[in-house]
């Protein structure tokens, strides 16, 4: 049992990605993705590749999966027929958000429709106070009727927040008890299990999120267990989380709202197990797709951890506009750029791209299936980046008079350009726009972006990668190989991880430590019994603990690192020098003189991080020039526009293999583009990586 | 580098990078920020000034108000201090009401940018504090003098060091020295950060300042105005809105005049200055009247001191929207969130399909003061509250959502984490969205209570008590707001009043107009209405003359759908009856 999997589902193929972690040989595999029944996929693509490389089942120790699918039924409004039970007088939480509009001149704004309707948010006897205490007890019986009467309606689910309950959970148990009294096959989320933190819509939100998409969640694992003990895998199946971490089918089922963003998560997972391999712990991770552009900031080796985020954007890529779900999450910035993105000229004369896209129907102009207007694909195209002839490997012709004619028809000629300049102008602004998003979310981690290399991956990121490492004005660019399944080799560079968080709001000088003692052994055992359930030995678990502090009267708080063991005030003086510092990092100087106080507690509890073993079984050699398949025009500024570009065959060059810019080197699944006075090397783990020492700025 | 040679592709690029730096100023400013009243319910501005005091970029959200009397407001900084009397590390302060955004709670704070020893930039934002002194926030006061502590314009920081003075005067004046304190410091750190990254980037573009991209930001932007405006037919429309006032009800009536390719916005006509706190600058006028223009006629242009060219206010000195000192102005937003909607309203006739109809308006802020017992400190809290928007033509208005404002309310949790007050009730209320073809958002049913025994006193800064929303072409008022005590005791609003232990305080915003006939409304839409508990069975038959019955079991919590149905004949009666 030598080999793991990772298996991604994608919105068009499901990845797979199979390695023998002694020899570090691999096999990639890549099928249509079954929507109808999703497990499908993976079990034919496993099957498929496995077979392919002549690797038995029976060697397979652990498969790891992420999955869309809660994305998915949250987008689309496929989960349960759920209702909320709320305190009393604040059934509408859901629905009356923040009271803002989150864009300040558009009066035709949306909010994101709540997943419960009105007509199913109940009012329930019942009132916790902020310090815990009961001002009401619950009613159950009352809890109980209304669960009976809903079974009979229909539901199936509910989702139980009571004010405060983050402060004290009883009055939440017992009506999950009352419930289930009523109506023992109904499924129960309370809001204290899923998110035990302050601010009842964020917290409401999340809960539903949890328990609206569990039935179909649990009905897909079961199927996916059966599928695959089916074909003879008798190792362990793990669920890749949003936090990066993994989890077992068991936990998976209770909490799947931790299932989101998982494949994301993946891939800055990968960017850092690569870039650690490379010898860069820190680095900027960068996902160029056909409509979005993730960016994921890797610190130490690690990418950071949010602890909320937004799903079914209504507006797609403005906060406040989707439905919040507070949790532990891989930290990226999304924004909507991508090989879609269509470009046009505004109001002002200027030339705006994205965020909409041309989507894949109709897609580009050159995709030739009735898109008219110009994409950033388009323009890559037009300078040459993409060869018409082997896109997708030669899958696909591409239209290159469709594009130019469109360029010079919407943008050339009413901004007085060329084609060609025209072209560049997309490629320039729309990586400008994903160099600002990038800058703005390492900024605000405490980052600077010009120590950051970038790591490029997705269909389109080697294109773009380059230009944006550039215009961040970053020392290098990693460009994987395989880059289109770098999410399902992320998988398997992931430890059994699981978090844990408890809100016990304290001023440094009296705390009670008490308290604070009994908080860590709860959580720190609640992590030995989950990550015990896939078989991690307590030896094995590290706890990594966390609090979260502000000054007296803030409301955002800076994560300050725990020891381990019994903690007492002796440790207050360093508790607020390890604040300061951070905060002084973050802000520039310190805040006025006031107390500082801790918020929240956390505990990672994280199982052994698997080593990535250098992948081996490649091809190719040394010597780039017998990897050169020879010339192409394209577009080099620093140049002086059109000129002729070696192209390299990616399967060809081995380790070792140095070669200097400009130069496009294709693969299957994408093409990288790398731009003049820059010096690319293929490293131990088949990574090109560009120095852009040397390189000139982007414009 | 010269205005000249900036070819747009490369002023994209610029432009989109100044967008991110005041960004980076705002998200550092809410994350650094003492108050809840900027932290979470955002009533701030961010922005980036040329040398020459002219707004190039603010950043995403913020409310109007902030926003747009800020923009106009730097100019008297640069005045008080001209460049050569700054050193780097300076900050300037002011609270002064009619040079920045018109009530004494604002604190504005701007830090030059030094490049090479010369000033190339400034950085500003304004943020709501949470105490000032004086009277506690209310509409009470009737000079400017009982409202608090007016800070002239002054240095905050010297050389980078807190300008300790000051500082004391403030501490010494405010109930809540630690959060406005703190929140000055956070506006000092974001302008800081704000600096930081304009720096860099001016470094990585080898510009020595910004002039020449703000010449040719300002004058994209102001052509792109233009043009929009060039889109109405030329004319001369009116329109006016009651306010309910402090004792007697405030008139705004506004002239809106569309010349070519300018709009003059004037206010002759609406009620004097008033001897209340509810007066407004002109500056905040000024500020309110050009979000309006913005909003419907270009939403889409950038917001920067070339978008403001085209639109001139004006209203009489003397004029509540011209007050003159020492008039008192401490709640001069329950004046000033009046405006875009009757400018809104003006514009019916020219822009249909754009405007919207009357929404709640004036942002509810009630203002807590107590203290739990004499062993503890006591205690501010400033807690907002939003009605509902008023009907587009194609859409329903939004429930519970501020406007004109842009700020956000404060979580129940959050409050009574802050505050020993209790939230009892904090629900839609049904039946309060005017009706219309497109009902108005719903306004709020709310209850506050005492979480202690002992004295609490509140200042309720409400309107539309007297005066609901109007709706439009057709459509209905929205229901008015509720501001009571123990369900009876209709109480001076805009005054601070004492409360009885136990006492329960309602506090309910309105709800939005409607827009179009009521009665044409699909009845299927007023059925889901219904379901929802938007509306209810007896509105429905009132307001929409749809018959809706409820088919259920008498006594059920579950109320499904299929639980209710429309009587087609008694609908048609309905309808037909009104019609007749």
């Amino acid at each position: 049992m030598t080999h793991r999997a990772g298996a991604d589902i994608g919105g068009t193929f499901t990845d797979i990605f199979v390695i023998d972690d002694l020899t570090g040989e691999f096999a990639i595999g890549k099928t249509l993705t079954t929507p109808d029944d999703p497990s499908r996929a993976i079990e034919t693509g496993l099957l498929e590749t496995l077979a392919g490389a002549g690797i038995p089942m029976e060697s397979v120790g652990q498969i790891i999966h992420g999955t869309t699918l809660v994305t998915n039924a949250l987008i689309e409004r496929k989960g349960a027929r759920t209702a909320l039970l709320a305190t009393e007088g604040f059934r509408d939480s859901i629905e009356i958000g923040r009271e803002n509009r989150w864009e300040l001149y558009d009066l035709q704004l949306e909010h994101a429709e709540p997943l419960v309707p009105r007509y199913l948010r109940f009012d329930v006897p019942q009132r916790t106070l902020a310090d815990g205490s009961a001002r009401k007890d619950l009613d159950e019986a009352y809890v109980e009727r209304l669960a009976q009467e809903l079974a009979e309606a229909g539901v199936d689910a509910v989702a139980v927040c009571f004010l405060n309950s983050f402060a004290n959970p009883e009055a939440e148990r017992q009506a999950r008890a009352a419930i289930l009294r009523g109506a023992p096959d109904m499924r129960v989320s309370i809001s204290s299990d899923v998110a035990p933190a302050i601010r009842e819509f964020e917290r409401s939100s999340t809960t539903i999120c949890n328990i609206y998409v569990q039935g179909r969640v649990e009905r897909y694992l079961r199927d996916l267990e059966s599928r695959l003990a089916g074909a003879g895998f008798t190792g362990s199946l793990l669920l890749m989380l949003s936090s990066g971490g993994l989890a077992t089918v068991e936990t998976a089922t209770r909490f799947p709202v931790r299932l989101l963003e998982s494949g994301p998560a993946a891939g800055a997972l990968a960017a850092a197990a690569f870039g650690k391999a490379a010898g860069h712990e820190d680095l900027l991770s960068f996902d160029l797709g056909g409509t979005t552009a993730k960016f994921a900031v890797i610190d130490r080796g690690q990418p950071l951890l949010a602890h909320s985020f937004e799903v079914d954007r209504r507006y797609r890529f403005k906060k406040g506009s989707g439905l919040p779900v507070n949790l532990p999450v891989i930290e990226m910035i999304e924004i909507g750029a991508g090989g879609g993105s269509i470009a046009r000229v505004n109001a002002l004369g200027l030339l705006k791209v994205g965020p909409d896209s041309a989507g894949a129907d109709p897609g580009p102009v050159c995709y030739g299936r009735g898109g008219t207007e110009p994409t950033v694909t388009d323009a890559d195209l037009v300078l040459g980046y993409l060869d018409p002839a082997f896109f997708l490997g030669g899958g696909m012709a591409l239209d290159l008079d469709g594009a130019r004619q469109a360029i010079k028809a919407r943008i050339g000629d009413p901004l007085g350009l060329g084609v060609e300049e025209a072209a560049w102008g997309i490629h320039q602004i729309v990586n400008e726009n994903m160099a600002s998003a990038a800058r703005i979310h390492a900024l605000e981690r405490g980052k600077d972006p010009r120590t950051l290399p970038v790591f490029a991956f997705g269909g389109a990121g080697p294109v773009h990668g380059f230009r944006v490492a550039a215009a961040l004005g970053s020392p290098s660019l990693i460009a994987p190989f395989g880059a289109g399944v770098m999410s399902a080799v992320g998988f398997l560079s992931a430890p059994l991880a699981f978090d844990f968080v408890r809100s016990f709001p304290g001023r440094l000088g009296d705390l009670d430590w008490k308290r604070v003692n009994t908080l860590f052994t709860n959580m720190e055992a609640e992590g030995e019994q989950v990550l015990g359930e896939s078989g991690v030995a307590a030896e094995a678990i590290t706890f990594h603990r966390i609090a979260e502090m502000r000054y007296v009267g803030q409301g955002h708080e800076i994560r300050v690192a725990l020891p381990a063991g019994n903690l007492g005030p002796d440790l207050v003086p360093r508790l607020q020098k390890d604040y300061e510092a951070e905060y002084a990092r973050l802000y520039g100087r310190l805040g006025p003189p006031v107390a500082v106080e801790v918020i929240t507690w956390r505990v990672v509890a994280t199982g052994p991080r698997p080593e990535m073993t250098a992948l081996a079984g490649g091809g190719g050699s040394t010597d780039a020039e017998a990897a050169c398949k020879g010339t192409r025009r394209a577009w080099m500024p620093e140049l002086g526009g059109m000129t002729d570009v070696k192209v390299y065959d990616r399967y060809k060059l081995a380790p070792g293999a140095a070669f200097p810019g400009p130069a496009i080197i294709e693969e299957r699944e994408s093409t990288l583009i790398i731009g003049a006075n820059a010096d690319c090397r293929v490293d131990a783990n088949w990574n090109l990586v560009a120095e852009l020492a040397r390189a000139e700025a982007a414009r | 580098m010269t205005a000249r040679t900036i070819d747009p592709i490369t002023l994209e690029v610029l432009w989109n990078r100044l967008l991110s730096v005041v960004n980076e100023q705002q998200v550092a400013l809410m994350r650094t920020a003492f108050s809840t009243v900027v932290r979470e319910t955002q009533d701030l501005a961010c922005g980036v000034f040329d040398g020459r005091g002219r707004m190039i970029a603010q950043s995403l959200t913020g409310t109007p108000g902030h926003i747009n009397a800020m923009a106009t407001g730097v100019k008297h900084f640069l005045s008080v201090f001209p460049p050569e009397t700054l050193a780097p590390g300076d900050v300037m302060i002011t609270n002064d009401p009619w040079m920045t955004s018109g009530q004494i709670n604002d604190m504005t704070v701007v830090s030059p940018v030094f490049k090479k020893g010369k000033v190339v930039a400034y950085f500003a934002s304004t943020c709501h504090a949470p105490d000032i002194g004086g009277r506690l926030f209310s509409g009470e006061a009737r000079e400017v003098f009982e409202e608090g502590l007016r800070v002239p314009i002054m240095k905050l920081f010297i050389a980078g060091e807190p300008n300790e003075p000051l500082m004391q005067i403030i501490r010494a004046n405010v109930r809540t020295p630690d959060e406005t304190i703190g929140d000055l410091y956070a506006q000092m750190s974001s302008n800081a950060v704000g600096a930081h990254s304009l720096l860099a980037f001016l470094d990585e573009f080898d510009m020595d300042d910004v002039e020449d991209l703000s010449d040719a930001i300002i004058t994209r932007s102001e052509r792109a105005m233009r043009d929009a405006i060039r889109q109405l037919p030329n004319g001369v429309y009116t329109n006016e809105s009651w306010s309910d006032g402090f004792d007697e009800p405030i008139l705004v009536r506004c002239t809106v005049t569309v010349r070519d390719e300018d709009i003059d916005i004037d206010f002759d006509g609406s009620s004097p200055q008033s001897k209340w706190g509810i007066n407004v600058v002109l500056n905040y006028t000024h500020a309110y009247s050009s979000f309006a223009i913005k909003t419907t006629v270009s939403p889409d242009v950038p917001h920067n001191h070339g978008a403001f060219l085209p639109v001139h206010v004006t209203a009489p000195a003397g004029s509540i929207l011209n007050c003159q000192e020492p008039a008192a102005v401490a709640s001069r937003h329950i004046i000033g969130h009046f405006l875009p909607g009757v400018i809104l309203g003006a514009l019916q006739q020219v822009m249909p399909g754009e405007i919207i109809a009357g929404s709640a308006d004036p942002i509810w802020i009630s203002v807590w003061h107590g203290r739990e017992n004499p062993g503890k400190d006591p205690f501010t809290f400033n807690l907002f509250q939003c009605g509902g928007m008023g009907a587009r033509a194609t859409k329903d208005g939004l429930s519970a959502t501020g406007f004109p404002s842009g700020v956000a309310g404060v979580p129940a949790e959050v409050v009574e984490s802050l505050a020993p007050i209790i939230q009892t009730k904090r629900e839609l209320k049904p039946d309060s969205g005017g009706p219309g073809a497109r009902r108005g958002g719903l306004g709020q049913y709310s209850e506050v209570i005492a979480g202690y025994d002992g004295p609490l006193a509140v200042s309720a800064l409400v309107d539309r008590i007297d005066h609901p929303a109007s709706g439009v072409l057709g459509g209905g008022a929205g229901a008015p707001g509720v501001y009571l005590v123990d369900d009876a005791i209709r109480p001076q609003a805009k005054a601070q009043i004492p409360l009885k232990s136990g006492a329960r305080v309602r506090l309910d915003p309105p709800g939005g107009g409607g827009y179009g006939d009521p009665f044409t409304r699909n009845p299927d839409l007023v059925l889901r209405d219904v379901v929802f508990g938007y509306v209810t069975i007896a509105g429905a038959a009132r307001d929409y003359g749809v018959a809706v019955d409820y088919i259920g079991r008498p006594d059920a919590l579950v109320r499904m759908p299929t639980d209710y149905r429309i009587d087609a004949a008694a609908t048609s009666s309905l309808r037909a009856a009104r019609r007749g």
